[in-house]
């Protein structure tokens, strides 16, 4: 195996890449350094940042509604799920902490066919997320607007698509234009929302167990503890752990990488994970099955009015907002990273990772992430768009579990991780299944779209860059 | 040898006064070249397109240094975090002083402040080496409560003052010395920047200034149109480092 990628795309580009020494705190290359300016908490949020959105504000009504408390289980499942890979991920992510993630990985342990698919796969599913997260946005948008007294009646679902547009449009413009750090604040966001949960957990679990009684109706939802329906709500929920991986595209960026890679990754999926479990327990506690399926993607608004009055409901109204717009906009940065790492490799035109030189933003990369968003944010399907970003996102989890098997396989000299997977290739193997395993419960609907998504990244591989090889480059 | 560090935001046209260069030829200097992104943006995105560019200009600079008769290297960094950039640099090269460039014609007479709890010991001997048998003056600054007295070691700021300026007059050189006792350090230092061409202060013990969101250095580097040289905090006083 070659140490550099070779061959060129269909265009005549060839993949840049020249050697580098990683350091803890920069990447220096021949004539220039680049500095490591994450540090663990900045790798926290970031990974709870995306996933927390999904999981707390807008999935406990429709998980609820299908199994009741048995969501506790599906949401425990998604969980141990993205543990067995996010444990993997760190091994590969300390032995390459470069940008690009999954992509790179998957590229370097099985190959450009499979890293095409991937990369592509990951640009697309991260902006399958972002849709899913702005629709969120947009309920809970509809519902501030209705706290402040304005209803919007019986047109809701077409004022949430011209939202979700607006939020959509707007980030992206952010993102373009916005020179300001805006790492502090969603730190701050971040801490802000993890306090209020707490509070509003211990309360809602002292509640659920008789310890005070806020009145709330005796509506313990009727339980499904059935292995199909857990796993096909697991399957639905999944999108609320796909936070952890992004971490990975910032891993060129993270201080001491070799320590903080492992502990923000594994950290954030055990801390949403408690978060997630809690929540919809509470939830379940509160309101019968029907209840949450009339309250949807807001439920959470409902549960806070049972158990604190008005107050209850404005609290989760304002951390549904804050939740769901730092995930949106913490996918956007991702997917412009991950296009970055796709472009640099020649698997998409160099064009695609331009900067401009007025805001020295990548608004090439910004507009292929927010373009398509846009368009799926007006379809306010948030099933569908959950379950395929999911989908795309397993096959990625899955196949950098299969890499992981690779490199330890047939490791190349370079291969030297910081943090390795305990107990030899059992974390992976079962890893593996288990992402793959998941994509069977989904909709067909998902699994179709998801499969189309996957042949046309495919061909985009056979056209335009068959000659590139990438397996075993570092 | 003593060597400063000269950062320059290379990619914004930002150069080197020529009087900071002349300044700095009894020294050895590292040009830290850096550009700072938005976080949108990787810093490997950054290099692959400004690399060449910045190279270039740098090493045009070093070379400028060179002809002014100083001794320059360069170092190229993308970052999306100024300060921790600068530190780090000047770590690695062991620099003993950071000089921000501002504009100036040559440098004719120093202002120094010793004023606060700095290191005037470091102060003092890296204005002996700067200036060295040059005909530099050099103002002596303390301001404040230290222009009063010095908890610290006993001695009152006179004397702190006095004794500061007869060692460099001993080394030959011309010195006046400033005391201010009602006003701020900051606005005494203001206050003095007509009829001096640069500004030479020590940098605050980084437990003191972690906290604060503008340093005192740029604070005063923006008040100033003139070059301010900050004489580093010596980190072994500290113990280590995180």
């Amino acid at each position: 195996m070659s140490e550099e990628p070779t061959g060129t795309n269909i265009e005549g580009e060839a993949p840049d890449a020249e050697p580098v020494v990683e350091t803890e705190e920069a990447t220096i290359t021949d004539d220039a350094e680049l500095e490591r300016t994450l540090g663990l908490a900045g790798g926290l949020s970031i990974g709870i940042g995306t996933m927390i959105g999904a999981g707390i504000f807008v999935f406990p009504g429709l998980a609820g509604a299908e199994v009741g408390t048995a969501a506790t289980a599906s949401f425990g499942v998604g969980g141990v799920i993205a543990l067995l890979v996010a444990l993997p991920t760190s091994e590969l992510a300390t032995a390459m902490p470069k940008s690009g993630g999954g992509y790179y990985f998957v590229s370097r342990g099985l190959g450009t066919l499979a890293g095409t698919v991937v990369g592509l796969s990951l640009w697309l599913g991260l902006v399958f997320a972002t849709a899913f997260y702005l629709v969120g946005l947009g309920f809970y948008a509809i519902d501030a607007l209705a706290a402040v007294g304005i209803a919007v009646g019986a047109s809701a679902g077409a004022v949430v698509s011209v939202l979700a547009v607006l939020f959509g449009i707007g980030f992206t413009v952010l993102n373009v234009t916005g020179t300001e750090n805006a790492a502090k604040l969603q730190n701050g966001i971040v801490a802000l929302l993890l306090s209020m949960l707490v509070a509003f957990l211990a309360f809602g679990l002292l509640e659920a167990f008789g310890v005070v009684d806020a009145g709330t109706p005796p509506g313990e939802a009727a339980n499904v503890w059935e292995i199909v329906p857990i796993m096909s709500v697991a399957a639905l929920v999944f999108t609320s752990y796909l936070g952890f991986a992004q971490v990975a595209t910032v891993a060129g960026e993270m201080k001491r990488p070799g320590r903080n890679l492992p502990l923000a990754m594994v950290g954030s999926v055990l801390i949403v994970t408690v978060l997630y479990v809690l929540t919809i327990f509470v939830a379940t506690n509160v309101f019968t099955q029907d209840a949450l399926e009339v309250a949807g993607e807001t439920a959470m608004v409902e549960v806070g009015r049972q158990l604190l009055g008005p107050a209850g409901a404005l609290v989760i109204i304002v951390g549904g907002l804050l939740a769901t717009m730092s995930s949106a906009n913490a996918s956007v940065l991702s997917t412009s990273r991950a296009i970055y790492g796709v472009s640099k490799d020649a698997l998409l035109p160099r064009k695609a990772s331009r900067i401009n030189l007025k805001y020295g933003t990548p608004h090439v990369a910004l507009g292929m992430a927010g373009g398509p968003v846009i368009v799926l944010a007006a379809t306010r399907q948030v099933q569908l768009l959950a379950e395929v970003a999911s989908f795309l996102h397993l096959l990625m989890y899955g196949l950098m579990c299969v890499a992981l098997l690779s490199f330890r396989r047939d490791e190349p000299e370079w291969y030297d991780p910081d943090f390795r997977v305990p107990g030899g290739v059992a974390i992976p193997v079962v890893g593996a299944l288990a992402s793959f395993g998941l994509v069977a419960f989904m909709n067909l609907l998902s699994i179709a779209i998801g499969v189309a998504i996957v042949f046309v990244t495919a061909g985009w591989y056979f056209y335009y860059a068959r000659d590139v090889r990438l397996r075993g480059a570092l | 040898m003593t060597r400063v560090l000269v950062p320059v935001e290379i990619l914004e046209g930002k150069t080197v006064s020529p009087g900071l260069m002349s300044l700095l030829v009894t020294v050895d200097v590292t040009v830290l070249g850096y550009h700072v992104l938005p976080e949108q943006t990787p810093p490997d995105q950054a290099r692959h397109q400004y690399e060449e560019r910045a190279t270039e200009a740098l090493e045009d600079l070093s070379e400028e240094f060179r002809t002014a008769g100083g001794k320059a290297d360069y170092r190229l960094v993308f970052t999306h975090h100024r300060e921790q950039t600068v530190d780090r640099i000047a770590d690695e090269v062991g620099a003993r002083a950071i000089a921000i460039s501002g504009v100036t014609g040559d440098v004719d007479r120093l202002l120094v402040s010793l004023s606060g709890d700095v290191a005037a010991d470091r102060i003092l001997s890296f204005i002996e080496e700067l200036i060295g048998n040059r005909d530099i003056g050099a103002t002596l600054l303390s301001a404040g409560d230290s222009a009063d007295d010095n908890s610290e070691s006993g001695m009152r700021g006179d004397d702190r003052l006095d004794a500061a300026a007869k060692r460099l007059r001993d080394g030959g050189l011309d010195v006046r010395t400033e005391r201010v006792p009602n006003e701020t350090p900051f606005d005494a230092l203001v206050g003095l920047l007509p009829g001096h061409d640069a500004v030479v202060m020590g940098e605050k013990a980084p437990s003191f200034r972690s906290f604060v969101f503008d340093d005192e250095t740029d604070r005063v580097a923006s008040a100033s149109v003139g070059p301010v040289i900050a004489v580093r905090y010596d980190p072994s006083l500290d113990g280590e480092r995180e």
